[in-house]
């Protein structure tokens, strides 16, 4: 899920995973030997019974040209084994006079189709709202959006083991496009946008369980990931808000049996996705991990239709 | 960072480490032979996971670099902690490079598989 920004600055674009917008972490997923983490502007590629409370974000002037910080949560609940349903909101502080509201409420239907095992691949689509009315204060300022989405991840394991080195690498791409109800609100107008990301990660567990052994026991369980999230405006932006914004985020994720932590620098890639370098952090918890038999487990025990390679 | 939100993550990890009756997906924590490492012909495949393995759902099997299969007895898990997978190897190794692939289902049903490879000096 991304829990897609509403921001103040009027006039402006109003979507999307770029700097300046309140963020959150998703569902770790597996897929054959892989487990790829949930990394914080790009959506991993599966579903999964998850917490994330808090993903925090601090960026020291962002496209508005203010302070900002963000604070969120969000819980995804599968219906069934590869479908989830999630939620998030939380709140944001611009730096000046009135500045604090909640964001919207962030939801996204999100469906996994695809997994095959022997290729670490996989792939999700989802459809993402964020209803602009139930937003307070500063952030109210915004119709609802609509996003379908589309996620994929592969992991490098496929590799022959003459490559060994590099078996631990994956990646997770996302491509969206965010369409607002209303084009113009409240005498604000708003862009349609397509989306579009990348992760690289190398993870150290797999390369403990694959390539050889790592004696410390913090270090093997470290993922160094660097995400690459944009957005495009491509219909009805405002005169001057036709640029690509976006951010390049740097981070290391530590992954334990039942939860993460991860922490990334946000750089902007220009001047329109802010200024100066942010940092973001974000606690999750497997919840199919921690409750596996109430509320880690799905509701309906039957998966829908996905495709996995293999012959019948 | 707002208190509640202070309180809440508090309150959540307090039930992540208390939930002492829930396991997670079984990650492959250590291994003898070693991960990648070089011994000599051992006489079973023992598998350290991050959590509770069952022994009946569990298993590894084993080939050589030509792609034979090594006969292997059976999983078992050990008595004083079931988190270790024990596979013996019937047959001693020559020397070469073998693949190890397992698959392990934790006590809650988490299904995790893994492979890596070792090598016997002569």
């Amino acid at each position: 899920m991304s829990l897609l920004p509403i921001r103040l600055a009027a006039g402006s674009l109003a979507c999307a995973f770029v700097a300046g917008g309140s963020v959150a972490a998703d569902a770790h997923a597996v897929c054959g030997d892989r487990i790829f983490p949930a990394t914080l502007a790009i959506d991993d590629p599966g579903v999964t019974d998850e917490l994330t409370l808090p993903t925090a974000q601090w960026l020291p002037q962002n496209s508005g040209g203010v302070g900002e910080l963000d604070v969120s949560g969000s819980w995804a609940k599968t219906i069934f084994p590869n479908l989830t349903l999630s939620a998030g909101t939380g709140p944001t502080w611009l730096h000046g006079p009135d500045g604090f509201g909640w964001d919207a409420i962030d939801t996204e239907l999100k469906y996994q189709f695809m997994c095959i095992p022997g290729l670490e691949f996989m792939a999700s689509l989802g459809f993402d709202v964020s209803w602009g009315g139930s937003a307070t204060g500063a952030q109210t300022s915004a119709p609802n959006m609509y996003s379908p989405v589309l996620d994929v991840g592969l992991g490098f394991g496929a590799l022959p083991t003459s490559m060994n080195y590099l078996r631990p690498f994956a990646i997770t791409g996302e491509i969206s496009t965010t369409t607002p109800g209303e084009a113009v609100w409240n005498g604000d107008q708003f862009a349609t946008s397509f989306n579009w990301g990348f992760t690289l990660q190398y993870s150290l567990p797999y390369f403990n369980s694959h390539v050889g052994e790592i004696g410390n026991d913090f270090v093997k369980h470290l993922i160094p990931t660097v995400e690459f999230a944009f957005s495009t405006p491509t219909a009805n932006a405002a005169s001057g808000t036709w640029g690509t914004t976006g951010t390049v985020q740097p981070g290391i994720v530590y992954m334990a049996d039942k939860w993460q932590l991860a922490v990334e620098a946000v750089i902007p890639v220009n001047g329109a996705s802010g200024h100066g370098a942010g940092v973001v952090a974000s606690l999750d918890l497997f919840l199919d991990d921690i409750f596996p038999d109430s509320i880690g487990k799905p509701i309906f025990s039957q998966s829908l239709p996905m495709f996995t390679g293999a012959r019948e | 960072m707002t208190r509640i939100s202070f309180t809440a993550t508090a309150a959540l990890l307090a039930f992540a480490c208390a939930a002492t009756d829930a396991f997670a997906h079984a990650q492959l924590e250590k291994a003898a032979p070693p991960v990648g490492g070089t011994v000599a012909s051992p006489t079973e495949i023992r598998l350290e996971f991050s959590e509770g393995v069952e022994p009946h759902f569990s298993g590894v099997t084993l080939t050589s670099a030509g792609g034979a299969s090594v006969p292997l007895g059976a999983a078992k898990t050990e008595a004083s902690n079931p988190a270790v997978l024990i596979v013996p190897i019937t047959k001693a190794l020559t020397a070469g490079a073998y693949t190890v692939h397992w698959h392990a289902v934790s006590v809650d049903t988490h299904h995790t598989q893994g492979t890596f490879q070792f090598t016997v000096k002569p």
